[in-house]
């Protein structure tokens, strides 16, 4: 309750004062920029309980981040900076603030450049910004891909990366590649963990190496863009299941998990269209042992108008299927999610902007083994398999 | 009077096409501080520093992109040189700036204001409309590549500003189309936008200027900016 207290008064207090925020100051004659954010949401579901938050009764408003960060540019080269991140999603994130990223970066030329510490991952065309509400005209990006309680899955490295734009003339317009390596590790306070302590058990850690590139085509035809990402990444599990006489460990290093995505982008004048596949792969359990698959697929295809200079629509529709057989006795809904969504953005100012947002899901995914929104947690009894959604969501950036 | 008489059906002229041609009151210019070495810039080397992909120019200067916040050259600037519409523009330093990977521009108000800030800050690069005033601050020529193959610019020659119009503040950009021969020579320049007198004038510079000699004749278009104010 305290940490809700905390960062309800940290939300208030960033909205009244962001005209009183200095955005830039010096430090040692080094120009220090400071940016933030934050949003507010409130969710009502038909039936289903929807992303940990109890939304079927009168719906929730446990739909809270913010976010802040400092970062100067301390030679032509060379920047560096930090942001923390904080929310409370129903029963994720719980306030805890988190080092969302921490970096040095240092570009040789403009083909050729290096980061150092805590990084957001690239992956796809949103992985690193979907937490930045203000870039995107949906409330919630299409959960088939960027679904709100996993994010921690991917969302960051603490290792490095190589980066680079390269000019390929008028004819051919230009590539951006990065490639990067590191650990990463599920938050305590994430889905996943979420998951594994609805399960009756204590959830240590899921960490492991993370490594991958992206690689993205500004094509020639003015405004495409085209790219492709792969992600491996190793997890080690320590879970620990407890009794009477004590804690049992459960502790397994399993395969390399993949990831393989596909994306396009098209902006033309007021018009944004966009569309990303998902194959993603995952071996749970130890090798030989109690070895296990999940490979899961998704899609998405969305696009957006801008019909006068403060007011946005769109829509999309999400695709999400399980590649595994689903046992014949769970009932109708299981092993697939499909959403379709419209929204509606108005951007108050250059600082707010509000969204409404209505989803028509058909589906829940698989909760048991691998989550996307919907948990047998906080639906006791039982997952129906539609779920009508009106999202609202208000947020500000500085 | 005998020179007043002389200037008036020129003044006449050019006011008179001014007003015919709307877009080129649309018009903006470059302008960097003096700390700048650079007289010109490319299309795509502009693009580069105000998306933040370059921090420093060919010629080693370092360089801060400055930008408007809105008004007529701020759009005539993200069509011509950005190709991005305020939106997006906002969006994409944002994405920067909430990923750690850029800074979120120094954004100016009016034009005054930004040449004023550009010829304060070391290193700072802007745009203003045509009309604006920019004493103190240097005046980049823009070249654009069409072809294959960037054709670096070796000689130079300044047009000469006629002085009727420079004396009446009577300024712009002009535009021409510019064929560069394989052996460096420009073949031919027209005049695609601006002023047809001050035209008359870059013409005739431009047809002067020497390219690094390229396997093929190649096509650029060519930016040259007359500010009265200089």
């Amino acid at each position: 309750m305290y940490r809700r207290i905390v960062g309800l008064v940290c939300v208030c207090l960033f909205a009244v004062h962001i005209p009183l925020l200095a955005q830039d100051f010096k430090v040692f004659d080094r120009n220090v920029q400071i940016h933030g954010f934050a949003s507010q949401g409130f969710v009502h579901t038909s039936d289903n309980n929807w992303l940990t938050m109890y939304t079927s009764n009168v719906g929730s408003g446990e739909f809270t981040d913010f976010g802040v960060n400092a970062s100067t540019q301390i030679t032509d080269k060379l920047r560096v900076g930090a942001q923390l991140y904080d929310r409370n999603l129903g029963g994720l994130g719980q306030w805890y603030p988190t080092l969302d990223w921490a970096y040095a970066q240092y570009k040789f030329t403009p083909w050729f450049g290096i980061r150092g510490g805590r990084v957001k991952t690239v992956l796809g065309l949103y992985n690193d910004t979907q937490d930045l509400d203000f870039l995107h005209p949906y409330a919630l990006l299409p959960s088939s891909i960027y679904s709100v309680d996993i994010r921690d899955a991917t969302i960051a490295h603490d290792g490095g990366d190589f980066f680079g734009d390269i000019a390929l003339g008028k004819k051919l317009g230009s590539i951006s590649y990065t490639a990067y390596a590191g650990h990463r590790a599920n938050s305590p306070h994430g889905g996943v963990a979420y998951l594994i302590k609805s399960d009756g058990l204590i959830f240590n850690s899921l960490e492991g190496i993370q490594y991958g590139a992206d690689l993205r085509w500004q094509t020639p035809i003015k405004g495409l863009l085209v790219g492709a990402s792969h992600q491996n990444q190793i997890n080690d599990e320590n879970f620990a299941l407890p009794t009477p006489g004590g804690n049992i460990p459960i502790v397994s290093s399993d395969n390399s998990d993949w990831i393989n995505q596909f994306y396009g982008e098209f902006t033309w004048n007021k018009l944004l269209v966009d569309a990303e596949f998902r194959r993603s792969w995952e071996d749970t359990g130890t090798k030989g042992v109690n070895e296990s698959q999940i490979n899961t697929h998704g899609w998405y295809v969305g696009g957006a108008y801008r019909i006068v200079k403060r007011v946005q629509v769109g829509s999309y529709y999400s695709h999400y299927w399980v590649g595994f057989p689903i046992p014949s006795i769970l009932p109708a809904g299981s092993g697939h999610d499909y959403d379709k969504v419209v929204v509606g953005r108005i951007d108050i100012n250059r600082y707010f902007n509000l969204k409404i947002e209505g989803h028509f899901i058909d589906g829940y995914g698989y909760p048991a083994v691998s989550p996307i929104g919907f948990y047998y947690a906080n639906n006791p009894q039982g997952l129906k398999p539609n779920t009508n959604a009106l999202v609202v969501k208000g947020g500000f950036n500085f | 009077m005998k020179k007043t008489f002389k200037t008036f059906p020129l003044l006449v002229a050019s006011a008179g096409i001014a007003m015919l041609l709307p877009a080129f009151a649309g018009n903006v210019k470059i302008i960097a501080n003096q700390s700048v070495k650079a007289d010109s810039i490319s299309a795509s080397e502009l693009k580069s520093v105000f998306l933040e992909e370059k921090g420093s120019l060919s010629d080693g200067s370092r360089v801060e992109p400055v930008i408007s916040r809105g008004g007529s050259a701020h759009e005539a600037f993200l069509k011509e040189y950005l190709g991005k519409s305020d939106s997006d523009l906002q969006t994409y330093y944002r994405s920067l700036v909430f990923t750690g990977k850029g800074s979120m521009p120094k954004a100016i108000a009016s034009d005054s204001e930004l040449a004023e800030y550009v010829s304060k800050t070391r290193g700072a690069i802007g745009y203003v409309s045509s009309e604006t005033r920019t004493d103190g601050v240097k005046t980049l020529a823009v070249l654009g590549v069409e072809n294959d193959g960037v054709r670096k610019l070796i000689t130079r020659v300044e047009p000469v500003y006629p002085s009727a119009l420079h004396d009446n503040h009577i300024g712009g950009t002009v535009r021409l189309k510019v064929t560069i021969a394989p052996n460096g020579s420009v073949e031919a320049a027209e005049l695609v936008g601006g002023n047809p007198i001050l035209g008359e004038s870059a013409v005739a510079a431009v047809k002067r200027w020497v390219y690094a000699a390229g396997p093929a004749v190649t096509k650029t278009d060519v930016t040259i900016p007359f500010d009265p104010g200089r």
